[in-house]
């Protein structure tokens, strides 16, 4: 191409391009980007330029390969234009049928639209696709329609229109102004103005200086620069040109990192283009200004971001920083004054001087102007580029575009500028970001990277993974960020590790080392040499700021409360047990056919096996990593210790109880729900004689209280209870505290403790008048009448207030009563908060219970002293609280009465507090006990389960109680009350099945557990759900990932 | 001058204008700890200990680098600027291996003065530390990255003052060391053993490879006969390692110091720098008479010979082949002594004792001796002699002095003026000056030779003839010359004389540690002052010299001469 000597040139040439262009033409176009490379796109672009051939089509379509779209999660992707009919993940298979469908009969193939989870719907568009609707592109405007290889495309949508106007319009002082106005800040890190930048650095006396573009992107999941480039590259080059026309610069160097070989290839290219056009080199557009380019690549050293660093690795020396000043604008590459500024900086030059300071201020907060693209990675359902004006809020971010976090766990928090940056807590997730209020929060807006983080990432193991990049990745010239950065990292290595020996100079050392970190952070942040040194510590002190208390659990309990620190976590189901179950071990039994080896390990940590087959809240399913980390569904644990107990009899093994020696006692236990009679049971087993009061006829407490029987059948748990009882063990039911017996009492008969697990059986109340008619009744009374005596209390219409697991429980055994019309269960927050278990909430749904989510009573209608309705208003979503969560708002005139025969007031339950009488309380009005001696106010007298904590969990109760029998036997043989948190690693080995090696084989799905068909439910208490066949038992033992092996494996 | 006010620890105080806060806070008494300053060079700001608070300033602010600036107010002494340089330095002490009780260093080790200065009395960061192998290939010096504290002084005087770079940083982060190209050993890097390195080193990383305790196993050993020499420079500086003040020359009690601990002989380097300047000046004279290579470059210097014979091979023929003082001295040691003594070379030690590191590798070279047997057999540097001393229990304080022993005792003072750059030509212009016209110079001292600039230059008149020479030391300055006269720019230049470090011998890699210029300048000025009260200032008026061409060598660059007294040059492949 002949060079254009004038801005005159240029544009006939335009001219003529655009002349010469049909936007009506067909145009196919594929993603180019790297990710969508690394996903097929090549082929799939060669397959569609086949597939167009073989229809006839090659005349009238085009396939174009563009730069990157952003939304990588979906690659590769494909839209045809001008129709914009969006599709995502089209592999080389797909082109056949893309081209046929689309273009022949100008349908669409369902199949490959995005599929937006949130409605259930397949969007056509691509301006429809949720990940873009709420984005502002500006900088990748262009990058889904150019393709990056031809200069003509970039001229022909008003490429290079920017520089001929800053060339023949405008004076250097001009542009500077312009950016100056424009409120441009930089895009790499610390947000610098880029006016007064250019402005310092064009005053330097002399005529040799330099720009700079900073493409050495290396923060860990960030690669927006690279996009960029990939995908513009002569948007960048075109900036960076007015940038040093407003300079004064002759040279400008590009330094970009070598592993970005398709950003190398294009900028090339670009280059080559520019110059061959007279865009670059001598006497640009006959304006007398000069400048070429230099692309310097890198060998990928992270510190070489630093801009001191940076030119020394352009003049052939080791990247290593030096002292400011001298500034680079006054002495930088070569010893000449150099303006360095990053890939997306330079990229919004060209767009301010063609639409001026004015548009581009108007976009972004106060302090902050324009757009910013951000890398969205991590725990979140939609990962790629996003690009937003400043101000927008992390929530919109993560919950809107990226679609929130993947597998219904709850944001933790996000990463901001990478190693550099620090933290954003799930209760500052409304926070604008711009530099300011990230800067307040002690994170940064960085060169852009936006880390998600669920509930299963341990904030100590990411300052741990930051403080590990960054010592390894420091230069090693000053002390502080050298040597300070490993000993930080060590400090943390301590506290994620199990101690190497109980107490001692070990304990002590971890002590102070939490203490030093934050003094070892002061030092380097406020000593450390250059901007990567003084920003390492960021790390550590953000997530100490938000997450101090993960860091304590480490420290103090030797807990990982995330479940992600192996070393303290070892297999993660076994960590989340409160009973600590060793499940691994007995889903490798399971997988290997030992059932009876099985039922050993359950039995062994847990008294209650068949209750907790059917009733626990199984947190070890939660933190399962085949369902975390594996990307896919967790283990059906609960199904398979239902495959255990139902099918091995409890009578396989039955501990022996030890007899009654010099080191035994009286021990009263009061209450026989599962906290009491696992505390009791473990005491007998120590040889202590233990005498347990029940207040009901039938032992159990809440088990028999108030679960139903179709979730846990009678006869089931009373066998269960059956098997608990030994010679140590005597159980007295219809004995109530208070009534027959007192703690004084026993204390003087000889017990020498008393254990209280009496449980929370007061139903809270809603504190509306008329709460005290006929038919509003307390949830829990409401379940005992019908579980413990057969009574049926609901009638007609019957609403329940509350969310939690007994309001499901009320509801579900109400629609199993006669007389009942309909069930509504009437809840304050939404539907996707209510604490009661998702498959409870499923089965009621199937069964017909209706659920009116945010809405709270407000009044009780009575007629007759008897019930007739409840007005209700309705909730918004606010503020969030500082868990995160929104709070519930009322909408004023949102009013509104449903009239209801029955209302069963299900919203909590607390302890009996008249019965504590002499003891000391907590201001939840739960009894107060000491979490690890479980003793309360009085000597001698032990507590445990729902009346310390309030209404929990059966395997949290069980726990409790054995806590308390541990406790209760140490306080009998004076020893002290207290022992270390011990990590308990996986111990046993257990040989994977023979066949368990295929590794190659697709993974199984999680088996589905049968429940008894709806219409067999419809008015009686069989139990719903049913036990796996044992081939679903083998399969999904199978399918568990071993993390134990990893502990237990002989070498 | 442009003058600014600053205010320092609530003290007002005048400041130049730009100059960094470090130079200001010294210039007023306020002393300030640093590991990686070195005076004349830039800056790098790596080790931090430097830093002071600076009003406005977020983080704390490195001194010396940071410019002063009007009004500015400083703290150099907050508790926040204690605790961070207190920080600093128990950070390095945790990755740093504890040997203090056996560390050459011990005592002299900067940073144990600083862990001293700021009061670390607990050990309070623990962790792994780095693990290398020391390096002892170099005949001349030991390195142990794990005292290594990288503050990088070894690197920048390697590079930036003596031209050389055979060290740089290696690696990154908590493992980044100094090393050589691809971690070899020194012995086959670009080193080039002036140990000026070891003189940057604040701790024990960079030593001398010693031969203590060779030399007293040799002393130790009744069948050997074990004779000294001491060169020029050494009779200056010693003095300092006993507490006394530099500048102090103990001339005649180093020489009884070392007749107690049991040299049978003990001969002064300043007679064989008489020799070399007869055999030198007769070859300069020679060349320029004869068209030979110009301009001549001196030899005396081992560290110059061997840059030359890496990084510019194309001139060694420019290189004088006299051998150094001390290998002409081992020569006549191991040829004209033990003949006329009637003993076998085999069965005498001859140690020398010299300011020098690079001498112990020159000592090694394989032409230096004779059947297998060297001329050299051990050198110790002045820092090894004071060692030695302590040893045997010698105070050179509480001795009476005594002279050297014939035939090798005597000296002119010219000799003498080799310890110190500029010394050789000084001598040389006076020697050459008879040789040529048979007359002496009227006025013996060459002013502009004299000093410690790096690089001096004059012209000289010798009868008819116009010499121009030459003086640079520092192998940085040398490099700077050298490409003027490669690119044919220095034809008016016939002399050049090359001292490896700065100052001359005076500053070797093996003198007394952690002096500044001052001291350098002091022993300097002690060896103009010997000059000046000497009877015999002049290298050819050195009776003992002519005595021993007459009686054994003949003439200079006769042939005894050429076999005994000259060498040649080999090109040497390093890695880098």
């Amino acid at each position: 191409m002949k060079p254009f000597l004038h801005a005159e040139d240029l544009e006939r040439h335009r001219e003529s391009l655009v002349a010469a262009y049909d936007p009506d033409r067909v145009r196919i176009t594929v993603c180019g980007g790297t990710g969508c490379n690394a996903q097929g796109s090549v082929k799939l672009v060669a397959a569609l330029r086949d597939a167009v051939g073989r229809h006839g089509l090659a005349a009238d379509v085009e396939v174009k390969v563009t730069g990157c779209h952003g939304f990588c999660e979906k690659g590769p992707i494909v839209v045809v234009r001008p129709a914009n009919v969006f599709y995502v993940q089209v592999k080389a298979e797909d082109a056949d049928e893309l081209v046929r469908v689309t273009l022949k009969d100008n349908a669409i193939v369902e199949r490959l639209l995005y599929h937006d989870p949130a409605s259930g719907t397949r969007v056509v568009h691509e301006q429809d696709v949720p990940f873009y609707a709420k984005q502002t592109r500006v900088i990748l405007a262009e990058n889904g329609h150019l393709d990056p290889t031809s200069i003509d495309d970039y001229i022909l949508r008003g490429g290079y229109s920017a520089l001929a106007k800053a060339l023949t319009a405008m004076r250097p002082e001009d542009v500077i102004a312009e950016v100056k106005q424009a409120g441009l800040r930089g895009r790499g890190g610390a947000g610098f103005p880029t006016g007064v930048k250019w402005e310092l650095c064009r005053k330097q006396p002399g005529a040799d200086k330099y720009v700079i573009c900073n493409a050495d992107e290396g923060d860990p999941g960030a690669y927006m620069n690279r996009s960029e480039i990939e995908g513009n590259p002569h948007l960048i080059l075109e900036g960076m040109i007015i940038g040093a026309y407003a300079i004064g610069a002759r040279h400008a160097y590009i330094y970009c990192r070598a592993e970005y070989p398709l950003a190398i290839e294009q900028l090339t290219r670009g280059i080559a283009q520019a110059r061959e056009c007279g865009l670059l080199g001598e006497d640009i557009l006959g304006s007398g200004f000069s400048l070429d380019f230099v692309i310097k690549q890198g060998a990928g050293a992270f510190v070489c971001g630093e801009e001191t660093a940076l030119m020394h690795s352009i003049e052939g020396k080791r990247g290593m920083p030096t002292p400011r000043p001298p500034f680079p604008a006054q002495s930088g590459v070569f010893g000449k004054p150099s303006n360095i500024n990053n890939v997306e900086t330079w990229a919004n030059v060209p767009l301010i001087v063609n639409r001026g300071a004015a548009w581009f201020s108007g976009i972004g907060s106060e302090k902050s102007k324009g757009t910013k693209v951000f890398s969205l990675v991590g725990c979140v359902n939609n990962t790629g580029l996003v690009e937003v004006p400043f101000g927008t809020s992390v929530r919109t971010i993560v919950e809107d575009i990226g679609g929130g976090t993947p597998r219904g766990r709850k944001f933790k928090a996000a990463q901001m500028g990478g190693p550099s940056g620090g933290c954003i807590p799930a209760a500052a997730i409304d926070t604008p970001v711009d530099y300011e209020s990230l800067q307040a929060l002690g994170a940064i807006v960085g060169s852009g990277g936006m880390v998600v983080m669920d509930d299963s990432t341990c904030m100590v193991d990411l300052a741990k993974y930051f403080m590990e990049f960054i010592q390894s990745e420091s230069c090693g010239k000053c002390i502080p960020c050298r040597e300070g950065t490993r000993r930080m990292k060590e400090i943390l290595d301590a506290l994620t590790r199990p101690r190497r020996k109980e107490g001692g100079v070990d304990a002590l050392l971890r002590m102070q080392g939490l203490m030093q970190l934050e003094e070892l952070a002061e030092t380097i942040k406020t000593t450390a040499l250059c901007g990567l040194g003084q920003t390492a510590p960021n790390p550590v002190l953000s997530t100490l700021r938000f997450f101090r208390d993960e860091y304590e659990a480490h420290l103090y309990d030797r807990q990982c409360p995330a479940g992600s620190c192996k070393e303290l976590v070892g297999a993660p189901c076994q960590n989340a047990c409160p009973a600590g179950t060793e499940v691994w071990r007995y889903v490798a039994h399971v997988a290997r056919g030992e059932y009876n080896d099985a039922f050993r390990v359950i039995r062994d940590a847990n008294p209650f096996p068949s209750a907790c087959a059917r009733v626990c809240h199984h947190p070890c399913e939660k933190s399962c990593r085949a369902g975390a980390s594996g990307g896919g569904e967790p283990i059906a644990i609960r199904s398979l210790k239902r495959f255990v107990v139902d099918r091995v009899p409890a009578s396989t093994y039955r501990p022996l109880a030890r007899r009654p020696g010099t080191k035994s006692a009286r021990v009263a236990v009061v209450g026989a729900g599962p906290a009491g009679l696992t505390a009791a049971h473990q005491l007998s087993l120590l040889g202590h004689r233990v005498t347990v009061f029940e207040r009901e006829a039938v032992p159990g407490g809440m088990l028999v209280g108030a679960i139903p029987a179709y979730r846990l059948p009678r006869e089931r748990l009373s066998a269960e209870i059956e098997e608990l009882l030994n010679d140590n063990l005597d159980l007295r039911t219809g004995a109530a505290l208070g009534r027959d017996f007192t703690v004084d009492g026993l204390l003087a008969d000889g017990y020498k403790a008393v254990y209280l697990a009496l449980g929370s059986h007061q139903s809270k109340t809603l504190d509306l008048p008329g709460e005290d008619a006929a038919g509003v009744i307390p949830g829990i009374r409401f379940l005992k009448a019908y579980n413990l005596h057969g009574e049926g209390l609901a009638r007609g219409r019957v609403g329940i207030v509350g969310g939690g697991n007994s309001a499901m429980d009320a509801a579900r055994v109400a629609l199993r009563q006669p007389g009942v019309e309909s069930v509504t269960m009437f809840y304050r927050r939404s539907r996707e908060e209510m604490p009661a278990y998702a498959e409870e909430i499923e089965a009621g749904l199937a069964e017909g219970v209706a659920i009116e989510e945010l809405v709270a009573p407000l009044a009780v209608h009575t007629k007759d002293g008897r019930l007739v309705g409840v007005r209700f208003q309705r909730n918004r979503l606010s503020e969030p609280d500082a868990s995160g969560r929104r709070k519930p708002e009322p909408i004023p005139g949102s009013e509104f009465d449903a009239p209801l025969d029955t209302l069963i007031v299900a919203i909590s339950e607390a302890p009996e507090a008249g019965l504590l009488d002499g003891l000391k309380l907590t201001k939840w009005g739960t009894l107060a006990a000491n979490p690890e001696s479980c003793l309360t106010s009085r000597p001698g007298v032990f507590a445990g389960g729902d009346v310390t904590t309030g209404p929990s969990t059966v395997i949290g109760a069980i726990a409790a109680g054995k806590r308390a029998a541990m406790m209760i036997d140490r306080y009998v043989n004076g020893k002290l009350l207290r022992v270390l948190p011990k990590v308990k690693l996986p111990s046993v080995f257990v040989a994977p099945a023979g066949d368990a090696d295929d590794e190659g084989a697709p993974p199984a799905e999680r088996v589905r557990t049968p429940h008894l068909p709806l219409a067999a439910r419809v008015g009686n208490f069989d139990e719903v759900e049913l036990c796996i066949s044992e081939a679903d038992a083998c399969g999904e033992a199978h399918r568990c990932m071993r993390c134990d092996l990893e502990f237990t494996q002989p070498v | 001058m442009d003058t600014v006010t600053i205010e320092a620890n609530g003290r007002k105080l005048e400041a130049r204008r730009g100059e960094p806060i470090l130079a200001a806070l010294k210039r007023a008494g306020i002393h300030v700890p640093t590991l990686c300053h070195v005076e004349g060079l830039t800056p790098t700001g790596a080790c931090r200990l430097c830093v002071v608070e600076v009003d406005g300033a977020r983080n704390l602010v490195p001194s010396c680098s940071f410019p002063v600036a009007d009004g500015m107010r400083i703290k150099s002494d907050s508790p926040r600027v204690i605790a961070a340089r207190r920080t600093l330095v128990e950070l390095l002490l945790a990755n740093h291996p504890d040997d203090c009780l056996f560390c050459g260093r011990s005592g002299s080790c900067q940073l144990q003065t600083l862990s001293q200065d700021l009061g670390v009395r607990q050990r309070r960061y623990h962790g792994v530390k780095n693990a290398h192998s020391r390096d002892v290939s170099s005949p001349s010096i030991v390195r142990d990255p794990d005292k290594c504290v990288l503050c990088g002084k070894c690197v920048r005087v390697c590079e930036e003052v003596q031209g050389v770079a055979a060290i740089d940083f290696i690696g990154r982060g908590s493992h980044a060391f100094v090393g050589t190209a691809f971690d070899k050993g020194l012995n086959v890097s670009s080193c080039i053993n002036c140990g000026q390195c070891v003189v940057a080193c604040p701790t024990g990383a960079l030593q001398e490879r010693s031969n203590v305790d060779d030399v007293l196993r040799a002393l130790a050993d009744p069948e050997l006969f074990v004779v000294a020499q001491h060169a020029p420079a050494v009779s200056v500086s010693i003095a300092e390692e006993f507490g006394m003040k530099a500048g102090v020359d103990i001339d005649g009690a180093m020489v009884a110091a070392l007749r107690r601990v049991g040299f049978k002989r003990v001969f002064d380097t300043s007679f064989t720098a008489d020799l070399t300047i007869m055999e030198e000046g007769s070859e300069l004279a020679h060349r320029i008479a004869n068209g030979g290579v110009l301009p001549m470059m001196t030899s005396c210097s081992p560290g110059w010979i061997k840059f030359v014979e890496t990084f510019y091979p194309e001139f060694r023929a420019n290189l004088s082949t006299c051998k150094s003082p001390q290998q002409m001295m081992g020569a006549v040691i191991k040829t004209y002594f033990t003949e006329r003594e009637g003993l076998d070379p085999a069965k005498v030690v001859s140690v020398s004792i010299m300011p020098c590191t690079a001498k112990k590798f020159e000592a090694t070279r394989p032409e230096m001796g004779r059947d297998n047997v060297p001329d050299v057999d051990y050198v110790l540097t002045t820092r090894e002699l004071a060692e030695l001393l302590r040893i045997t229990g010698v105070d050179p304080a509480a001795v009476e002095p005594e002279t050297a022993d014939t035939p090798f005792g005597e000296r002119s003072s010219a000799g003498k003026l080799f310890g110190a750059t500029g010394g050789v030509t000084e001598a040389a212009v006076r020697s050459v000056h008879w040789l040529l016209t048979g007359r002496e110079l009227e006025h013996l001292e060459v002013a502009k030779a004299r000093g410690l600039d790096g690089c001096k230059e004059m012209r000289v008149r010798i009868g008819d003839l116009e010499v121009g020479a030459v003086v640079v030391s520092s192998l940085g300055e040398a490099r700077k010359l050298l490409d003027q006269v490669k690119a044919g720019e220095r034809k008016d230049i016939q002399f050049i004389e090359v001292m490896t470090c700065p100052g001359g011998c005076i500053n070797g890699g093996g003198q007394p540690l952690g002096i500044g210029r001052e001291a350098i300048a002091a022993r300097m000025k002690a060896l103009y002052r010997i000059d000046r009260g000497a009877s015999v200032r002049v290298s050819h008026r050195n009776e003992s010299v002519q005595r021993l061409y007459d009686e054994f060598l003949g003439k200079p660059l006769g042939e005894r001469s050429h076999h005994l007294l000259h060498t040649h040059y080999t090109e040497r492949d390093v890695l880098v």
